[in-house]
This record gives structure tokens, sequence and C-alpha cells, in this order.
């Protein structure tokens, strides 16, 4: 250990409307192993994509190996030795293990493929990784957890000298987690740095020399891991105050409007039970990849459910498809306004009637554009959207007006219960306020209002009970006014124990 | 016996054989009752007709085959062969040698390739628009070049030119057979056993981890429309020298035969996915299904009406199948 093979300094990055980074620096050492640590937007990924060569730095320098890079490409970082493990699977499901690994960099013996000869290597790579995976398999009949051990070979066999894993362990199981860390721990020892991103912090004391904590985009602080402990890398990850000032009215605590009992869907929604009661706002808070998506998705019934129970005003309901979810008074602002919540090229108009043409068409099923109109203009001045008119294109409206267009869709309805999925996501603080306006009036007519939001201080500003999730549970539940970020975070990463302690 | 087992082993180890054998049990299950309900159908002048009548099918679907692994279609296809009929006809009318002619064909229908494969891949323009727009502009090249009219008759100087795309024999097989044979012993190498092929499946497979791999995706993408050009242009030529003059409408339909010779054969139309074998089986069908319809009497329109249903349940197979699978997990 000694010279900083990697040295990146003052290095930002915008997307359109966020700074994903500002100014950070970030210094890896040959033969240590480095964890990256952020909350959801710490930045982390962005940097590492910098690193790799995925996305071009805005400004800043990068050297590796004492030497400055301007260019970064995909290319370029491979023959530097940089090799990423992405969070997402990046592979060809329909070719062969060996022909992933290889991808690109096949081998050839005057212009014929060399299959033997990859396969051969391949089955080295994956014999010293001690994975009992055969060559010639295709990766689409693979496990997840194999296909994510995959993905490591196939970094691994570019003979890399960084390695970035982007948590890597999401996907695998409590051996194969051992295993990763016996090569981990085999790499360093041949000198190979690695930067390691997990939001599983008991991982960390297995492997770790150093950390490196982001937050909003800034580089934070670095620490020896022997010199610190978790409740300080948790308090430096959360670290800030709430300087954000969030509307918040009181409102009496009724009856009991929602309950879900016992939800179970696929790996991401394990056991869910909560309660939500009239005049009340209850945000769920997590980490990516916590099962906060899924389980909206699949009270809403648009993924199927395994098992469990829906309850609405002392009844239990049946949710096959979307439209029982509407039928009943349950509906969802989707994540991902521009995919899932908004037809972009259609007008406020037609947006706001497309869920409530049953209501607004005659028994012909012809338009009653009268009705129509009535009803687009009392959503848009009950929820003030900006707009000369009803007859422009929805996606033309900044954020927080779109996600009003959203939320106005359904308010046409007599709804019981609102689902926000990261309403505020993109949009600007003026705009972000009066979605919470209007979350606490949702609130004060007595509609129950469910919200997830990877932003903590929102969830701890503007919601009367939080939910944490973490791995498809539901980890931890408290009123607000007695809930710590530190706390939030805690439950957050409080994944099932997959690594035995090490004596 | 012990080897005749390691080679079906080996056979049943290449990638998507299994569909392939599906497929050919079905094109067998066809002939067997073409054959009881018109014993003329078995007979060799028949059979040497339909081998005939499918080789050309088996180089337009190797052809859309390539593009379609590549997760694109191509349908200029049949202009491209219209095009390559009328150039390569008029050029002779013309006195132009007629290998020479050959020769300066070819190269015309590779450009439409090498525009189908850019538009595609570095102006990503969505595949059916794209050689929706060159399938037009094809049939108008194919239209242009004589004036709008059909050619003349290429004349005795072409003779050899005939003989070697469609009358000839070698070894007691139509020439035409043995340019479909070859090509495909050409094409199915390389798709299989080389680099560039390899990337045609992984671009078909996850064209972002393809990119992130280093595999270049317009460059890739452009070789398969020029092997879907190449073909095409080749097929041309042979309906060139069966009637020995250039018409204008030659190749009408051929990027739909393509089709489904291909999605028959187990060409997956979401990419990644077929072997050219397959590709031979597929358009082998077509071929016994449109003769033998024919013997059976039953008119062109009942034909289409057929082999349309055959295709879109092939496809619908295929994309059943295929979405039927676990999707990744959403992140939330």
């Amino acid at each position: 250990m000694g010279e900083y093979i990697v040295e990146v300094s003052g290095v930002s990055k915008g997307f359109p409307g966020v700074l994903a980074l500002d100014n950070v620096n970030f210094n890896l050492k040959a033969g240590e192993v480095l964890a990256l640590l952020g909350e959801n937007g710490a930045g982390k990924s962005t940097l590492m994509k910098i690193l790799s060569g995925i996305y071009e730095k805005d400004s800043g320098t990068i050297k590796v190996f004492g030497e400055e890079v301007h260019d970064m490409s995909p290319k370029k970082a491979q023959e530097l030795g940089v090799a990423i493990i992405h969070q997402e699977l990046n592979m060809c499901s329909h070719l062969t293990v060996a022909e992933n690994i290889f991808l690109g960099r096949e081998k050839t013996k005057s212009g014929i493929l060399s299959d033997k000869e990859m396969e051969k290597q391949a089955k080295g790579i994956l014999d010293k990784l001690n994975m009992d995976i055969s060559p010639d398999t295709v990766v689409g009949d693979l496990a997840v957890s194999k296909q994510q051990m995959v993905e490591i070979a196939k970094a691994l066999s570019t003979n890399a000298k960084i390695l970035i894993m982007d948590e890597p362990t999401s996907a695998l199981t409590s051996k194969e987690i051992d295993d990763l860390f016996r090569i981990i721990r085999q790499l360093k020892s041949e000198g190979c740095a690695i930067v390691y991103i997990s939001h599983r912090l008991e991982e960390l004391q297995h492997i770790v020399d150093r950390v490196t904590i982001l937050r909003d985009g800034q580089y934070i602080t670095s620490m020896d891991f022997g010199d610190t402990n978790l409740e300080e890398i948790i308090a430096n990850m959360v670290g800030r105050e709430i300087k954000e000032k969030f509307p918040r009215i009181s409102c009496k605590k009724g009856k009991k409007i929602f309950e879900v009992k016992n939800l179970n869907a696929g790996k991401m929604v394990r056991d869910v039970s909560f309660e939500l009661y009239e005049g009340e706002i209850v945000g769920i808070a997590g980490l990516m990849g916590a099962g906060r998506t899924e389980t909206t998705r699949a009270i809403f019934g648009v993924d199927a459910k395994e098992s469990g129970e829906i309850i609405l005003d002392g009844k239990p309901i049946t949710i096959n498809k979307p439209m029982d979810a509407i039928r009943a008074g349950i509906v969802l602002a989707p994540e991902d306004r521009k995919k899932d919540g908004l037809c972009t090229k259609l007008s406020i108009r037609e947006n706001i009637a497309l869920p409530n043409l049953d209501i607004i068409c005659d028994k012909l099923g012809i338009v009653n554009r009268k009705k129509e109109k009535v009803m687009t203009q009392k959503a848009v001045s009950d929820l003030r959207i900006k707009t000369p008119n009803t007859e422009i294109n929805a996606g033309s409206l900044s954020g927080g007006n779109q996600q009003k267009v959203v939320v106005g869709k359904w308010l046409a309805r007599n709804s019981r219960v609102v689902i926000f999925d990261e309403p505020t996501r993109g949009i600007d603080v003026a705009a972000k306020v009066e979605i919470y306006n209007l979350m606490n009036e949702l609130k004060r007519q007595g509609i129950g209002v469910l919200f997830v939001s990877s932003e903590m201080p929102e969830v701890m500003g503007i919601s009367d009970k939080i939910i944490v999730m973490c791995d498809g549970k539901v980890t931890g539940e408290m009123i607000t006014e007695e809930a710590t970020q530190d706390a939030i975070l805690k439950y957050a990463t409080s994944f099932e124990k997959k690594v035995a302690a090490e004596a | 016996m012990e080897n005749r087992q390691n080679f079906l082993r080996r056979m049943m180890a290449v990638r998507g054989m299994g569909q392939v054998l599906t497929v050919t049990v079905g094109l067998i299950v066809l002939c067997i009752v073409f054959g009881i309900l018109n014993p003329t159908f078995a007979s060799s002048k028949n059979i040497g007709n339909l081998l005939r009548q499918i080789a050309p099918i088996i180089l337009i679907g190797i052809g859309q085959s390539y593009v379609l692994i590549t997760g694109n279609i191509d349908l200029s296809i049949g202009s491209v062969v219209g095009m390559s009929c009328m150039i390569s006809a008029t050029l002779m009318t013309k006195g132009l040698n007629p290998w020479a002619a050959v020769l300066v064909t070819i190269f015309c229908c590779l450009l439409v390739g090498v525009v189908n494969g850019q538009l595609v891949a570095k102006c990503k323009l969505p595949p059916f628009i794209a050689t929706l727009g060159t399938m037009t502009i094809a049939r108008g090249i194919a239209q242009i070049v004589n004036n709008n009219y059909n050619t003349d008759s290429i004349g005795d100087a072409a003779k050899g030119f005939r003989d070697f795309f469609y009358y000839g024999k070698t070894l007691g097989l139509y020439n035409t057979i043995w340019i479909s044979i070859i090509l495909w012993l050409i094409f199915n190498f390389l798709l299989s056993k080389t680099r560039t092929g390899r990337h045609i499946y992984a671009i078909g497979s996850n064209v972002e981890a393809a990119k992130l791999s280093g595999v270049g995706i317009v460059g890739t993408t452009t070789k398969a429309y020029i092997v879907s050009a190449f073909c095409a242009s080749v097929v041309g030529l042979i309906i060139c020298a069966t009637s020995g003059m250039g018409t204008m409408d030659a190749g009408n339909m051929y990027e739909m035969y393509a089709v489904a010779a291909s999605v028959i054969g187990g060409v997956s139309t979401l990419g990644g996915q077929g072997i050219l074998l397959g590709t031979v089986i597929g358009a082998a069908i077509w071929g016994v299904l449109q003769n033998g319809l024919q013997f059976a009497g039953a008119p062109v329109a009942i034909r289409n009406i057929v082999i349309g249903i055959i295709v879109v349940v092939s496809v619908l197979l295929d994309v059943v199948v295929r979405t039927g699978k676990p999707r990744k997990a959403k992140k939330g």
C-alpha cells in the first residue's frame, strides 16, 4: 500500500435539473479495498461511471497511475485496467457464459473464433473464483445470483488493476458472498485496488480498508476503516440539518381507512403489513431496491400478488388489475411521470379525462365534451396547475405541474387512498412545496396518503408515520416525532445477516 | 455407433437446435400429407422443381435472419431483388458483358444495405420505418433504370449468365440450388464462427451490454444489412436469369417471404436468437406449402392466407415464449 493509483480532483457532473457531483475528490491506493458510501443520490454511481468512461465529466481532473486522462471512454478505461461491475446486470442473455466473458475481446485464430480456447480460459477464471458454473451454459438460463458472478468473472478476465463493484452482493446468496469476499481478499493481495459500493454496511468489516463518503454530490470525508465505526459512518452519510421548510398541518387522526396485511409479491415484497388512518400521511422510506415501488405496484394491481389481504374501509377487497384498484378508490401516481404517469403527447384535458372516461362518456361511449371541460377546469384550478390553457401537451409542462396533472386525473374521482411514488423527484423546490401542500390538502379531506420517497428530510418533514423497508420487508415503523435520520438509516440497512461474523 | 451418438450430442448442443428439430418434424409431416394427397408431389421432377423454388427463399431468408438476429428488420429486401433484376437486365440489353453487369448490380445493391445500416444504427431510425423508406426508393430505382418499362430479352450473349444462375446443372443438381447451398455454407460459417457473427448475436441480445463490452454497434449492424442486400441482389440475378428479362415488380412480397422463412425456422424477431439451419427449414416449409397447396388446387389467395397465418402464429409463439420469462426486477 502506498501511492495513489487513482486521483480524482474537483470533478463535477451535472444532469438536467441536478448537479450530481459537485467538485468531488477521490483517491485510491493499490492493494486496498475502498468502500464508497453515501445515501441514495449521493453521486456514488455517477462518480464510478465517470471513472470507467461511461459518463463524461464536466470539469475536474482524473489521474490514473499518475497520468492525467482527458478522454475517458469505456475502451480507454479497459486499456488502463479499470473494470466496473454494474449494479444492473449487463449480460447478453442468449449467449453462453464464455461468450459473455469474452464479448468484445473474442479470441480468434485466422479469423475463426477459438471457442474451445475461450471456454478453457473462462473455466480457468471461474475455477479460480470457485464458481460452479459451466462456461457453455447460456447466461439466460442461470439464476440472477449466478449471472452476477459471471459479471464479476467478466470484469476479472480483463486483468483489471482497478475494480469497481457497484452493489455486487445485492443478488448473491450468503455462500456466494463468502466466495466474493475471498476473491476480493485474493485480488487485494495481488495488488488490485477495489472500489466497493454497498448499502450493506455490516458487510464492510469483512473486507474494507478505507471508506470515502459522499453526500448530495459532495465529497465529505475519507477515513481508515479501523479508526472509525458504523455510527460515525452513518452520521457522516446523513450529516445534514433539515434546512428546507416543510408545510405541516395537523389533523385529528380519524378511523382506519386502509390496511395491508402480509402482502407477498415476488422477491421484493415479503410479508408487508401496514395501516393507514384518516388524516394521516404515511411515508415509506428505504434505499434503492428496498422494494418500495414494488409494494405500491402490487397494491395497485400492476404486478401479481402471491398472498396477502387488502382492506379498505373495513372491507377486504380484491385487486387483480389497476382497474380494480381505481374502482375501489385506490390510485397511484407512479415513480416515473413521463413513462408511467402521463401521456406526454396528449393535452392536459385528455390526460385528466383518460381514467375517468367512464364518468364523462354517455351511454353510447361518446365523450361528453362539456363534462370533460368542467372536470378539467376544476382540476386545473383546484391544483393550481400553471398553464395558459388545458389544450397544451402535458409533456411541455414543468415537472411540478406534470405531477399535478398526474394527481389531478385521480382526484376527479372520489378516491379514498392516494399513493405517491417519489412525487418530488426532479422538480424544483417551489414546486415541491406545492406538492406537499397538495398532500396536506388530501390529508385534510380525510383521504389516506401513502408516499414513497428516497429523500429522508422529506419523509420526516411531511409524513405523520414512517415505515422503513429493506430487502422487501418492513424493518421499522415509527411516529415521525420520534424518528431520527440515524434510526431510519439503521432500519433501511438492516439486511438479514448473510455473512456470519468472523472470529 | 458411439460416433453417431457423439455427433447427435454435439448437434443438440448447438443453441436453437431443439427448435429447428421441432420445425423439421412439421416439415416432414407436411411432406407426408401432401405426398398422400397427391402422389405426383413426391415425383423426382417435382422435388427438383421444389428445391429450385425454395433456393431463392433460402437466400433472402439468410439475409433477413442476419438482420433479425441483430434485433432489427429489413423490409427493403423485395425491392432490392427488383432493383437487382432490372439493373442487371438493363445493362445486359445495353450490351454490357453479363459478368460485368453482375458486378455492377451487386455493388449497387450493397449500397442499399449500407444506407439501411447507417439509418438504423447511426441515425437511430426505427428499422421498420427506415427500411420501409429504402424499400420504396429501391423499387423506384428498379422502375427508373429502364424508363419505367420492363426490359427486352437479355439475348443470347447472356446464355452463360442464364445457365450459371438458373438453367445449368452441376452434378445433377440445378445451379440455383448449388448457389444457395454454397452461400448458406459461407454465411453460416461467418455467423457462427467469426467475431462479427458473435457480435451480431450480442447486439440482438442486449445492445447496451454489447456496447459496454466494446462491440461496434454501427459497423456490425451495417454488416448485417449488407449481407441482407447481397442475398437479395443474388436472388434478383436468379430471377433475371430465369425469365431472361428484367421485370420491375420482381421480388414483390419477398421481404414477407424472407421474414416467413426466418421466423418459421425459429429466428426471433426480438433479436439474439436463431440459426441459419432453421431458416432453411423455414424456407422449405414455405416452399412445400406453396407447391403442395398448388397441387391440391388451392388458389394463390388461399396460399397467401395460409402462409400469413403461419407467420403470425410463429411470431406469436416467439413473443409469448420470450416475454413469459421473468423480467428483470425493477428498482424502488
